[in-house]
């Protein structure tokens, strides 16, 4: 059976890492991959909505260079998005999401922001290289 | 200088927009940071919420141990639970509150800002969208162009694009936004409890 990971085990830890921050911990790179490493809620939050980011602006930048035209486009990002996410929270890491308040929760984190984003920066990659 | 610098391209615009809402990003969360966050008061709420919304994760995934004891832990950890979530509440509320007072300025500085934009860039195409937008979309992105080509942007479509955008990013890499706990504990008006009167 799949271990579960308590995330009482480490509290006092992300306790101490949190109020040295509030956000990003200067956690290690390799914790990024480990299945085996334990996660709080703030920090899996933050994360994922980093992640959402990246892919935001990765995609805006490619679709805005090529160019992609179309509202299907968008619908390609969020599943794009959307499914890196759930890649790699469930596949990756293999965190337990009831634990994290369920699929709802780790899919919607940083979602609506990294919308805005990739519509801001595939437009201006668009107006600003193709006109 | 932005727009000097990029001057040949059609749409320099958008850079100007862009750059301003990135100066008025950063202006806004320097009147919050002054107003609220580094107010002793605001740091106190902040970790009482985190703690409260910790403890309250821990209650409710731990299970009680031995089965004599069960039927008396049961009853005194929902009482206990009550009481942990009740003070997330207050907490919760006291932080909007609090929030509300910078928020008003923010808000006058946002609208400002927009004034100041929609005086520079009226009427005027910022950018070029590459997807036609819904018909309620099609108001903001369109609003006070000429023309049927509704792929044109307007600068309220970019300016809204990029206040949400930026603002989000920015608060979050400050590590300014509110805390996970409260969003769970109800805002400002929270929905009345029939259990608590």
């Amino acid at each position: 059976m799949k271990e579960r990971k308590s995330a009482k085990v480490n509290l006092q830890e992300h306790q101490h890492q949190h109020q040295q921050n509030g956000h990003l911990s200067p956690f290690k790179l390799a914790k990024l991959f480990d299945p085996d490493a334990s996660w709080d809620k703030d920090q899996l939050g933050d994360v994922l909505h980093w992640i959402r980011q990246v892919v935001a602006v990765v995609c805006g930048l490619l679709w805005g260079a090529i160019p992609l035209i179309g509202g299907m486009w968008i619908i390609l990002f969020l599943v794009l998005s959307s499914g890196i996410i759930y890649a790699y929270y469930a596949v990756i890491l293999k965190v337990d999401e009831e634990e994290f308040g369920g699929h709802a929760v780790l899919l919607q984190e940083g979602l609506f922001a990294s919308f805005t984003l990739f519509l801001l920066v595939w437009t201006l990659v668009y107006s600003l290289a193709h006109f | 200088m932005a727009t000097a610098l990029f001057s040949h391209l059609k749409y320099s615009d958008c850079l100007t927009v862009v750059g301003i809402s990135i100066f008025t990003a950063v202006v806004c969360e320097a009147i919050s940071w002054v107003l609220i966050y580094r107010t002793s008061s605001y740091k106190s709420l902040k970790s009482t919420i985190d703690k409260a919304s910790k403890k309250l994760e821990t209650m409710k995934t731990t299970a009680p141990n031995g089965a004599a004891a069960e039927i008396y832990s049961k009853k005194s950890k929902t009482k206990k639970i009550d009481r942990v979530e009740t003070s997330l509440k207050e907490s919760s509320r006291d932080l909007s509150l609090f929030k509300l007072k910078s928020g008003g300025v923010v808000a006058v500085v946002l609208f400002m800002v927009f004034g100041f934009l929609n005086s520079l860039f009226e009427g005027k195409t910022v950018a070029k969208l590459p997807f036609v937008p819904f018909k309620i979309v099609q108001k903001m992105s369109h609003r006070g162009l000429s023309g049927d080509d509704m792929t044109d942007c307007s600068m309220a479509f970019l300016y809204f694009l990029c206040s949400i955008s930026i603002r989000t990013n920015l608060q979050k890499f400050l590590g300014f936004s509110p805390p996970r706990g409260a969003a769970a504990g109800g805002g400002l008006f929270p929905i009345p409890d029939p259990k608590s009167s």
